[in-house]
């Protein structure tokens, strides 16, 4: 057995970064060290945005994106199933109806759990109905005119959309502004971010999305994991400013290695 | 004057003036020149470089939305790669994809050339990134039977391809995932293919990394890149008489921006 | 045994997968790493579809009740479920049975009915852009401002009439998209990709459980 040509540094990177992440929550889990993160101001308006549902007596539109769990963005697909649990567990406290559109197929058994449990354990199972999670369609537009139908019909108070979106997601900003609903976005689906931060009232950028499960339940492995994740950014950041030094001193060695 | 109404136009309008903006100049086109810009020369230059003979992959990454932004892409770039007697072999990833490449090669059926011979559609493979990985590394192992039900290996143009590396080019026709990234990073990278992209206009900013990196060796935009590609080729078509309503919508929205802008300062003012 | 199961799935099909890609055999000869991990992307598929599947159901239920019980917009449920069968049928029998008629009806249903839904839906983002800008881009704050005039000259620079009022455009518009654009796609990128690796290493290990449902 032999490691690929190619893949070794890709192998290091792995185990560096494992077993970073791995300490990291150990850490956490044990005390010695609790990542704090910072405020994030679209975390924070979520209750700010099912409390306003509740005042109007409209639902709460979620989507956890269009991704699927098998794919590259399915990272982004399970950070926006992290908030969909803390988002129903507030609507089952405020009492106010959740409307949860499923796009992949995949994701939608998984959405139906976790509503379900959400509400088992705010005490509410009552509240949980065949149509609270809906599957739309697996075709992009089909499921985005579903959404804006909904929108529409139903005249949402609240949209929050968490997860990975494609060219849809102008579609869901500017029509749930139209119905005036409050909107908090996230993604890191990075050609959807100026949209976002257009069109919504708060936005989640990037690896914010991934923070927003620690961030909300304050969970000591999720927020040991995100401060682990800044570790290895910062050891990405040294790296990167030695490779640009020395790639303008016009040494190699370091790509090379980077290559091998 | 009402400032505040003035921040406040019924969107109504707006949409109204839009399609006038963009369907007049459809009609009567007013004949803006398109410049080709360096990343559209460079794919041109790559194209016209090729000899006759060799083979180039199309990889059809789009769906019925993303259509009006990449067909007129492939269009020209088709144009361009048949009229020069380079041979083009379709993929998908997306099931829509072998759709718009059965069209795109019925034209030219049309007008003489013969599937299996000078183009091939080998159709749809399901699984994203695993599917383009294993297409990528094997591409007879990845496909028995092409869009049409033939076996691939009854088909004359694909003598002599074992995986991707057998292509002069690879040009990913891309408005989303898996595209782009999944083909760098499973067989860009991994088997040094000539990578290009044609992607929808709104992904672009997303592959300019790869462009600057040289991962992806030159880039075409949307439909101005398609513009760029039939201006380049010196054979404007669909996509540079377009170009005119994409200018006026353009100065639209600018004039829009403007009116919203003027209208929240002076009502600022007037408030103090 | 329901969560531990998932959880000892998850983790051996997660390493098989991770080293095939890895390691291979030092005599270069076919390894069963690769093999194994070819095997289960093949089941990917297969399970893939069969969710496909369990969401159609989903589907019928609601708005087959839609229908029943005759609610506001049922016809509306109607008309879906038809469309539904319709084209399951039509690709069905143009995928596994010889039928010119079909053949060609199927193609034609997906030009004439997906093709144009869908590119009128991607074309709404153009109104709605329009209407988004006009509403959002107001100089409220610095960063709104820089994003204001960056839209502006990235607009001006890639329609052909910025061109023409001032040659500059296209040269301000390419580099605006070649510098700032590009170092915060990449900063974005390597951010999130460490974030999506943290998040996939929890999955895999079974430190994350929340997408199993239940209490973690």
């Amino acid at each position: 057995m032999m490691i690929i040509a190619g893949r070794v540094t890709l192998l290091v990177t792995i185990l560096l970064l494992g077993v970073i992440v791995v300490a990291g929550i150990n850490m956490s889990k044990s005390g010695k060290w609790t990542p704090k993160i910072r405020r994030l101001a679209g975390l924070d308006a979520v209750e700010e945005a099912v409390g306003r549902a509740t005042e109007m007596g409209a639902p709460v539109h979620f989507s956890p994106g269009i991704g699927g769990i098998t794919d590259q963005i399915a990272p982004q697909t399970f950070a926006g199933l992290e908030v969909l649990r803390y988002v129903t567990e507030l609507t089952a406290k405020y009492n106010t109806e959740i409307i949860v559109t499923i796009r992949q197929p995949t994701v939608f058994p998984l959405a139906q759990e976790i509503v379900r449990q959400g509400y088992i354990t705010a005490g509410r199972p009552d509240m949980f109905q065949e149509d609270t999670v809906q599957f739309l369609s697996s075709e992009q537009f089909a499921y985005a005119a579903g959404v804006l139908g909904i929108f529409n019909r139903r005249k949402v108070a609240a949209n929050i959309m968490m997860g990975a979106f494609w060219a849809e997601s102008l579609l869901f900003a500017e029509g749930g502004a139209q119905v005036g609903a409050i909107q908090v976005a996230g993604t890191a689906s990075m050609a959807q971010l100026p949209f976002f931060v257009a069109a919504c009232d708060y936005c989640l950028l990037g690896e914010e999305l991934y923070a927003a499960g620690a961030y909300l339940s304050q969970d000591k492995v999720k927020l040991g994991s995100i401060g682990a994740q800044d570790i290895a950014k910062a050891i990405t950041m040294v790296i990167l400013l030695v490779g640009s030094l020395l790639a303008t001193a016009e040494i190699d060695a370091l790509a090379n290695l980077l290559k091998k | 004057m009402d400032w505040k109404k003035l921040q406040n136009i019924d969107r109504r309008i707006i949409y109204i003036l839009l399609i006038l903006a963009t369907v007049i100049p459809m009609i009567n086109p007013i004949g803006i020149p398109v410049s080709v810009g360096a990343s559209a020369q460079k794919f041109y230059n790559f194209m016209d470089a090729i000899p006759a003979g060799d083979k180039v992959l199309f990889s059809m990454d789009f769906a019925a939305s993303g259509a009006p932004d990449i067909v007129p892409e492939a269009k020209a770039v088709m144009q361009h790669l048949m009229d020069k007697g380079v041979k083009v072999v379709s993929i998908a990833f997306w099931d829509n994809g072998p759709m718009f490449a059965d069209q795109l090669m019925k034209t030219y059926e049309d007008q003489g050339f013969e599937y299996g011979v000078d183009f091939a559609n080998l159709g749809y493979i399901p699984g994203g990134e695993t599917a383009i990985k294993r297409f990528g590394e094997d591409v007879v192992g990845s496909v028995s039977k092409d869009f049409r039900n033939n076996s691939i290996s009854s088909l004359p143009i694909m003598e002599g391809i074992k995986d991707t590396r057998d292509f002069a080019a690879v040009i990913d026709f891309a408005a989303g995932n898996p595209g782009t990234e999944e083909w760098i990073r499973q067989v860009q990278g991994t088997l040094g293919i000539n990578f290009f992209v044609a992607c929808a206009t709104v992904s672009v900013p997303q592959a300019m990394p790869f462009v600057n990196s040289g991962q992806v060796t030159a880039l075409l935009g949307g439909m101005r890149g398609a513009a760029e590609y039939e201006t380049a080729m010196g054979k404007p078509g669909g996509a540079v008489a377009k170009m005119d309503a994409q200018s006026l919508g353009h100065l639209l929205i600018i004039a829009f921006i403007a009116i919203g802008n003027i209208a929240f300062f002076m009502d600022k003012k007037q408030a103090r | 045994m329901r969560r531990e199961v998932p959880l000892i799935i998850t983790f051996v099909v997660g390493m098989i997968v991770l080293f095939a890609n890895i390691v291979t055999s030092a005599d270069g000869s076919d390894f069963f790493l690769k093999a194994w991990s070819t095997e289960i992307e093949n089941w990917i598929i297969i399970v893939s579809a069969f969710a496909v599947g369990l969401a159609t159901v989903n589907l019928f239920r609601i708005h087959g009740d839609n229908i029943t019980r005759q609610r506001p917009g049922w016809f509306n449920s109607l008309a879906l479920l038809l469309a539904i069968v319709v084209f399951a049928v039509v690709g069905s029998i143009a995928r596994l049975g010889s039928s010119e008629f079909f053949d060609t009806l199927n193609p034609n249903l997906y030009d004439a009915i997906i093709a144009p839904l869908s590119a009128a839906m991607f074309a709404m983002l153009a109104f709605y852009i329009a209407s988004s800008a006009y509403r959002a881009f107001r100089m409220r704050s610095l960063e709104a401002t820089v994003m204001l005039i960056a839209a502006i000259l990235i607009m001006l620079g890639k329609a052909p009439v910025g061109e023409m009022i001032w040659s500059k455009f296209p040269t301000i518009s390419t580099w605006l998209m070649d510098i700032p654009n590009t170092v915060g796609q990449r900063a974005i990128m390597i951010g999130a990709a460490i974030g999506g690796f943290a998040t996939s290493l929890r999955i895999l290990l079974g430190i994350e459980r929340g997408h199993l449902g239940g209490a973690e």
